[in-house]
């Protein structure tokens, strides 16, 4: 008469397990799903009765009864359908069925009874292991994408039968064998790798530099000049992500449906380029149904805005606040959710309209106020959060055709992780980790220079008219090129570099 | 104290009638008095129906006393072609303007002067050949005559200044309309700096187009010479080259890159014919000007250390990227992006768009 299985719901990325109870009792035949379910949820009665119905099984003559609870947080996703389909036919034979408390189920059925891909099956499933359930029944789609996660027996299945002869004893499913992190991490391959960068040493060199501080990017150059391709090489000049970071990263991933069938954890740092007509929902999260926006995607990852200026004014100020707190809190009537959005933001733009000054072929036709219009777009409060800004070689072809292959990315990673090792052991007890995050007031005392430098520095100050502001970001961008030469004390080479990367404000050397 | 016929030259001024109008009407009819007279009595066929128009608002003697009330409140000076500080130079062109406003200190036209003009879109090297040029000649006392406008013409007026040197910007538009609008605290730096702002158009004239053709025969009418630095065959620029050639004052060019279109003008003219200049001392050398001590010659270099040594006569022979400059040099990329980027600090190099270093022509 009455059974109950174990399924997941999502909020945010992380999941909350949900009581499927299906009750049958004599009356007139129908079929009530009760506990705030949404509209899809309520659509799977129909996919449901197929799949019995296709499976060998009968659709119960009686009144049916679900109830999803918690009932008073809504449901969302297509999660549930295996495991109300479960217990439908449990409470017809209670007997046949074992275990039903301590295993979870997730799916969705399609009309042939197959299980098809959930999104969000790793949150549920971390979910599910901090709740006590000893194994889970999941789409084999979604196996490897929670095949690191340890404490919970994973079986993945590929039909609504085969998980029936599962729970009655009649043939086992497989269980999956977990992988260890480290063993993907050694899978994992350099997609975009440096050395395939012709000449731009200045702005491989800013890359580098960036990578090493957490620096925030923008590129400046003429079309082609290779701004798009540096950036693709970032991720693999960060150093490679802890397990939890690639648990955070993937779980967004899998909350959002961007995780591609059969993938496992994502142990590449993600690389986010949006495009520039992207909205605002769209860049920082939210929705009707609320989801991820990029700059969450880009977590321990990179976020590229190629063609800044292009970009509406307000999408980009949307995202000042999650790139600052690492973390972009939504909340609608019906929902709230927060996602984490710790990401380095690298920026590509033309020099000006038309794209051709300092292009070596082709005349810029700009006037200046065309160009000051230009730039205006992205004055003010973003630029602010650019530590570094680079020019981009214009680079003729007779000058690559000569030059052989660059360092590579593996070589660059070294010193990158070296560096950021350097200041983890340094910022230990602090709330911040890297130099880019570093707080006014811990200026002064964490970036110290020696005399040359700091003379260096005054007299750029006097040449360019560098504001306070630039003044302490050219402080914290030498200390990373510092600690990139593993040196405690900025000098006079490592100042001069920082000042050569400073954000000109818009002056772009004009 | 105005007299009459300084007051009927402001009333024809300020419906903008053109020079050559005026002195054939003044060769008709003997005085601006006359006109004024004639203009009352026989009607207005003397003039177009919209000059007339103008012509008839402004004539009364109430209209012209508020008018100059106006210019002395706001220290706008009106020079008059019969005045004795009318520059001669300028007086002995086919149509010299019969009054000039003016805002600042009029001893600055005593002097020998040099026009120094070009594109508004300027490359980074034409802009500090005017500023450098303009910057020599203002050091040893020679007024730079120049038109206001962005780019070239900024630079000139900018480098007088910071030598401290007298300059002057011919304006195409009334002197109350600062045209291009921020160029205002320019202005303001000109005249507050013993320079002059100068036009032939009342004070709320708009920047028409057809005034700056016009404007420009007063820049090269005031100048011994005019330098032109950069600028396309078909441009401002190469009209004023033309009004100066008409005037018989001598023409100078910048050489450019071959190739680049802001160097056509000036390459055009060479091949006509005009002089070749580098910097200033070679325009003081052609008009016989006496060349001040403090005036030298760039080119003299001293330098630290060799590095430093050897990336200046690596650019002192082209302007070149990073890549490049390392294998000339033969330093490692890191120290090279240092040892630049303290170079532009010293102000010996400077990074053009597309990280091309060159040397910098202001040391």
């Amino acid at each position: 008469m009455l059974a109950h299985t174990l399924s997941c719901g999502l909020e945010g990325v992380h999941g909350f397990v949900v009581d499927v109870e299906a009750f049958l009792s004599n009356g007139l035949p129908g079929f009530d799903l009760v506990g705030l379910p949404s509209a899809a949820v309520k659509e799977s009665r129909d996919r449901i009765r197929a799949a019995l119905l296709v499976s060998g099984f009968s659709w119960p003559f009686q009144k049916m009864t679900i109830n999803l609870a918690p009932a008073d947080i809504r449901k969302e996703g297509t999660s549930f359908e295996l495991a109300i389909a479960i217990a439908l036919l449990a409470a017809e034979k209670p007997e046949e069925y074992h275990d039903l408390d301590k295993t979870l189920l997730l799916g969705e059925l399609s009309l042939e009874g197959k299980l098809m891909p959930i999104h969000g099956a790793l949150g549920m499933v971390i979910t599910a292991t901090g709740h006590g359930i000893a194994r889970v029944i999941l789409p084999r789609q979604n196996a490897r994408e929670v095949a690191c996660i340890t404490g919970i027996d994973v079986y993945p299945a590929e039909n609504l039968l085969q998980v029936i002869d599962h729970l009655n004893g009649k043939e086992h499913l497989n269980r999956q064998v977990p992988v260890s992190y480290e063993g993907l991490l050694k899978e994992r391959v350099i997609r975009h790798d440096m050395k395939y960068v012709k000449g731009q040493a200045i702005a491989r060199k800013a890359l580098e530099v960036a990578a090493a501080g957490g620096h925030n990017l923008l590129m400046v150059g003429i079309p082609g000049s290779g701004k798009t391709m540096l950036a693709r090489c970032l991720p693999g000049i960060l150093p490679p992500m802890s397990y939890e970071e690639a648990l955070e990263t993937t779980l967004i991933h899998s909350a959002s449906g961007e995780l591609g069938e059969d993938e496992g954890l994502i142990t590449e740092r993600p690389f986010r380029s949006p495009h520039h007509n992207i909205s605002m929902p769209a860049m920082i999260g939210g929705g009707g149904r609320v989801r991820p926006g990029e700059v969450s995607l880009a977590h321990n990852g990179v976020l590229f805005l190629d063609e800044l200026p292009e970009f509406q004014r307000p999408t980009l100020e949307s995202l000042r606040q999650p790139l600052e707190d690492g973390c972009v809190y939504i909340k609608r009537v019906a929902s709230k959710a927060s996602y984490q959005s710790r990401c380095m933001l690298v920026a590509g733009m033309n020099p000006c309209p038309c794209g051709n000054h300092g292009s070596r072929v082709k005349q810029c036709r700009c006037t200046p106020a065309e160009i000051n219009r230009y730039m205006g777009k992205i004055s003010g409060p973003l630029l602010d959060r650019m530590d570094m800004q680079v020019e981009m070689d214009a680079v003729s072809i007779q000058e690559i055709e000569g030059t052989g292959e660059q360092e590579d990315s593996a070589t660059v990673q070294t010193r990158v992780w070296k560096a950021r090792l350097r200041q983890q052991e340094r910022y230990r007890n602090e709330a911040y980790f890297c130099n880019a995050h570093l707080p006014q007031e811990a200026i002064e005392r964490h970036c110290r220079m020696d005399d040359q430098a700091k003379a260096l520095l005054h007299q750029a100050v006097e040449r360019f008219h560098i504001s306070m502001r630039a003044y302490a970001r050219i402080r914290k961008v030498a200390k990373t090129i510092a600690d990139l030469a593993e040196r405690d004390i900025i000098n006079a080479q490592d100042m001069a570099q920082a000042i050569r990367f400073r954000n000109a404000e818009g002056l772009l050397g004009r | 104290m105005w007299s009459e016929e300084q007051k009927c030259l402001l009333w024809l001024s300020s419906a903008e009638v053109s020079a050559d109008r005026v002195h054939s009407l003044l060769e008709k009819y003997g005085s601006a008095q006359e006109i004024w007279e004639a203009f009352g009595t026989a009607g207005r066929p003397i003039f177009s129906p919209r000059t007339s128009e103008i012509l008839g608002k402004w004539h009364s003697r109430d209209a012209l006393e508020d008018l100059i009330d106006r210019l002395q409140r706001q220290r706008v000076h009106v020079l008059f072609q019969k005045d004795a500080l009318y520059p001669e130079l300028l007086n002995a062109i086919d149509d010299p303007p019969y009054l000039l406003y003016y805002m600042g200190d009029l001893k600055g036209l005593v002097r020998p002067m040099v026009a120094v003009v070009g594109t508004r879109i300027p490359s980074r090297y034409g802009k500090e050949m005017a500023f450098s040029i303009a910057q020599g000649l203002a050091d040893v006392g020679v007024g730079v005559v120049s038109g206001l406008a962005r780019g070239i013409d900024s630079s000139a007026h900018e480098g007088a200044l910071k030598a401290q040197g007298v300059t002057i910007a011919v304006l195409g538009s009334g002197l109350n309309v600062c045209y291009p609008p921020e160029k205002g605290p320019l202005l303001r730096a000109i005249v507050e700096g013993g320079g002059l702002a100068l036009s032939e158009y009342p004070l709320d004239a708009e920047p028409v187009n057809y005034h700056f053709p016009h404007r420009n025969r007063v820049i090269a009418g005031l100048s011994h010479g005019l330098v032109f630095v950069e600028g396309k065959v078909q441009s401002g620029g190469m009209t004023t080259v033309f009004l100066a050639l008409k005037q018989g004052r001598e023409v100078f060019a910048v050489p450019g890159q071959v190739g680049t279109s802001g160097s056509e003008g000036p390459h055009a003219i060479l091949r006509e014919g005009a002089r070749l200049v580098t910097c200033a001392g070679d325009i003081l050398e052609d008009l016989s000007i006496t060349l001040a001590p403090s005036q030298s010659r760039p080119g003299a270099m001293s330098s630290e250390s060799p590095t430093e040594e050897a990336i200046l006569s690596a650019l002192g022979r082209e302007a070149m990227g990073l890549d490049a400059l390392c294998k000339t040099v033969g330093v490692s990329e890191d120290e090279m992006i240092a040892q630049l980027s303290v170079m532009e600090i010293t102000g010996q190099v400077v990074r053009e768009a597309g990280n091309v270093f060159r040397l910098s022509l202001l040391r």
